[in-house]
């Protein structure tokens, strides 16, 4: 009996211990999941560092989560109503992000009054943040579109950079050809089955696969059409190889296989590291459709952004945390971008001097103002919720094309399979 | 604290007969585990079925009915992973299984110089890790990868073969991959029963004149064919929910050809919209036909 007592009592006060122990945290704490230590997590660390100075009872703790494993996290958590474990803050690929705020809603804090001031990020980006005209998300992560090309390459076929700034695709196709011709290089490559390539090239239309009802919009989107014409003839043309996955595909510009590759900005960290290249590389913009109305030299592709959960202890806390660094700290992003690359859509940022400073590697080219600029212009569109099964269907799609079949039959197959899906 | 239990149960001794005291000791010693098979195996498998009964999307869930499993007969990508899974199922197990039973037949060969070290060779795939197998594989059928570059060089191909990019090419990578992996972990299973045959057996039907083959059908497959069922039926139930070598190896690519019904679970829940409803429902039809499978092959098998 004595001893039952004193089991008792031992767990009593453990219970007592873990309670004090909670009341006990003045400090609040403020946890953030995000992936990749060179760039996302250095840049919450150093925005950590700055909030320190403000408040300096809040401790930030970042934890390294994948992105396949923050979204299986908050699927599986949010679905249960176990919101217990889940961080104040996430970082949310911006295609999944609409997704995830209309299959949970009240998940996410609304952060549409919390005193940040959306004016300052690009357009692009806030239109991707937004659903039903609140707000739910700080831009972060640059995914403005550039064509990075090697000029050592292009001096051989007798041409420079600036040929291939602001022209159509049809003078890319013709001025890749006499590369390819005079080197033997290509100037693109992606991975095939995949369609980040070719929603780079949609989305500078202006168009996506939805329409403004959020329809799936593929049989009779013109533009996409013209973009799978334009992409086949790349292929055949040898201007555009295919690879099988991603590591090829870095690996086929980093080798000096393929003179040049087009994606979100992001894809300069993968340039970079190649020292033998060093001041062959220049960036400018993608082309554009000159036969479709409305189409520009600028897309996006990936990119995210910081997202408040509403499960938060104090969700006001967490947004104040972002106000004052990715949506008010010029100093944070003067910090993260020489050392990361970390390059941001916050507009103000681009008047700093780190932004204007010429970058070694691309030939002293003033890289990161000019993206900055790239990123103003980029056209906005609505990724709908339905995005992962559109795009799936349509790199199908596009894989039947390849294969041979007709256009209109894939395409059809396509409409009808984003229908079931969204039925 | 077991002790004083079953001293308990003793003390009760003049209220129970000898036979229930018995089961009462029986049931005390079966309770533990049939409750952690209950709350971590049952309940779950109830749970799913209800869920598979909601429709909607996300935490919007209402109940539907039998409206999840109308819409799976419409489904052009369930029908797709479903066609996939087959093919594996039928062009893998059989292959598979047939040469875990060779292999195994020449490695219980007591002559055989090094048979302890084959044995560990033809078993160390499967202690392998499925996904890092699935990417060694990846670039080893790359298209400048190394299988492409050793037929080129035996002259046997002219050009590299694009094995993940034809629909059929893929199939087959996912074939040789499972047999990889999974063939010296079915030998196992069929050298642990040949061990049990009487090697005496073997030289009364040689005195008698039997051949090799006449051996092989008429004595080894016989009395190894409880084993062989149990292995068919586990081949059987994890080729249906293939999930590692496809996501890995092909991502279900091309254009789906390779897709099987996990990942499209899977993609169900965490890639697109999250219909966990319809994504239960699918996953109890895989359950329904594996068994359905099983119960078949356990008909067919047994003879008692």
């Amino acid at each position: 009996m004595k001893k039952k007592l004193t089991v008792l009592f031992l767990m009593l006060m453990m219970l007592a211990g873990f309670s004090t122990l909670s009341f006990a945290q003045e400090n609040a704490t403020i946890t953030v999941w995000c992936w990749d230590p060179n760039f996302n997590i250095y840049a919450m660390e150093k925005a950590a560092d700055i909030y320190k100075d403000i408040n300096p009872n809040v401790t930030v703790d970042v934890q390294e989560v994948a992105w396949e494993d923050i979204q299986t996290r908050l699927s599986t958590s949010l679905s249960a109503n176990q919101t217990k474990d889940l961080p104040d803050i996430v970082l949310m690929q911006d295609n999944a992000l609409i997704k995830n705020v209309s299959s949970f809603p009240d998940a996410f804090y609304d952060l549409s009054d919390s005193g940040i001031n959306f004016d300052k990020f690009a357009d692009f980006k806030v239109e991707l943040t937004t659903v039903d005209g609140r707000n739910y998300g700080v831009p972060f992560d640059n995914g403005a579109a550039i064509n990075a090309m090697r000029v050592d390459v292009l001096e051989e076929a007798g041409y420079t950079i600036d040929d291939f700034t602001d022209i159509t695709w049809k003078e890319f196709i013709e001025k890749g050809s006499k590369v390819r011709e005079k080197t033997g290089k290509p100037l693109l490559s992606a991975i095939a089955g995949e369609s980040d390539l070719l929603m780079v090239m949609l989305q500078s239309t202006g168009n996506w696969l939805f329409d403004s009802n959020g329809e799936p919009y593929i049989t009779e989107n013109e533009a996409l059409k013209e973009v799978i014409r334009v992409y086949q003839e790349l292929l055949k043309k040898k201007i555009l190889v295919e690879v099988n996955d991603w590591d090829q595909y870095i690996s086929s510009f980093q080798s000096g296989t393929v003179a040049g590759t087009m994606n979100g900005a992001w894809i300069i960290g993968s340039i970079v590291p190649v020292e033998e290249q060093a001041g062959d590389w220049r960036i400018t913009n993608i082309p554009r459709f000159g036969s479709i109305e409305g189409a520009t030299n600028y897309s996006s592709q990936g990119g995210s952004s910081w997202m408040v959960m509403a499960s938060s202890k104090n969700p006001e806390l967490a947004a104040d945390f972002l106000n004052q660094t990715f949506a008010g700290s010029k100093e944070l992003y003067e910090t993260i971008l020489p050392s990361s690359g970390a390059l941001a859509t916050y507009l103000p940022a681009g008047d700093s001097e780190v932004y204007n400073e010429p970058h070694p590697y691309f030939g002293g080219q003033k890289i990161y103002s000019d993206i900055t600029d790239f990123a103003s212009r980029v056209p906005r569109v609505k990724y709908g919720i339905y995005n992962y099964e559109a795009r799936d269907a349509v790199s199908t799609a596009i894989t039947q094309i390849m294969q041979g079949q007709n256009i209109m039959d894939a395409l059809n197959e396509a409409q009808s399979t984003v229908e079931f899906q969204m039925w | 604290m077991i002790h004083t239990t079953i001293e308990k149960i003793k003390s009760y001794k003049n209220g129970f007969s000898i036979n229930t005291k018995h089961k009462l000791i029986g049931w005390f010693f079966v309770i533990p585990g049939a409750l952690l098979i209950f709350s971590f195996y049952f309940y779950p498998i109830i749970r799913a079925f209800i869920l598979s009964l909601q429709g909607g999307v996300g935490n919007n869930l209402r109940f539907a009915g039998l409206f999840n499993y109308k819409r799976l007969l419409q489904d052009g990508l369930f029908k797709q992973s479903m066609f996939n899974v087959f093919i594996y199922l039928i062009l893998q197990v059989p292959i598979m299984l047939s040469l875990a039973l060779i292999l195994a037949g020449i490695l219980n060969d007591r002559t055989l110089k090094f048979r302890s070290f084959f044995r560990t060779a033809i078993f160390v795939p499967c202690a392998t890790s499925l996904v890092s197998y699935a990417i060694i594989f990846r670039s080893m059928f790359a298209l400048d990868g190394f299988i492409n570059t050793i037929l080129m060089n035996l002259n046997i191909l002219a050009e590299p073969i694009n094995w993940l990019g034809g629909p059929w090419t893929a199939r087959l990578l996912i074939v040789i991959g499972l047999t990889w992996r999974w063939t010296g972990y079915n030998m196992i299973f069929y050298l642990a029963g040949l061990q049990n045959i009487d090697p005496a057996i073997y030289e009364a039907a040689k005195i008698d004149g039997a051949s090799a083959f006449d051996r092989l059908t008429k004595i080894t497959i016989p009395i190894l064919k409880p084993i062989i069922l149990l292995t068919t039926i586990m081949s059987t139930n994890g080729t249906l929910q293939i999930f590692d070598e496809t996501q890995n190896l092909t991502s279900g690519g091309p254009a789906n050809a390779t897709l099987s019904v996990s990942q499209y679970i899977y993609r169900l829940s965490f890639e697109y919209v999250p219909r966990f409803g319809y994504a239960a429902a699918i996953a109890f039809v895989v359950f329904i036909i594996v068994a359905v499978l099983s119960f078949m092959q356990l008909k067919v098998g047994d003879e008692r």
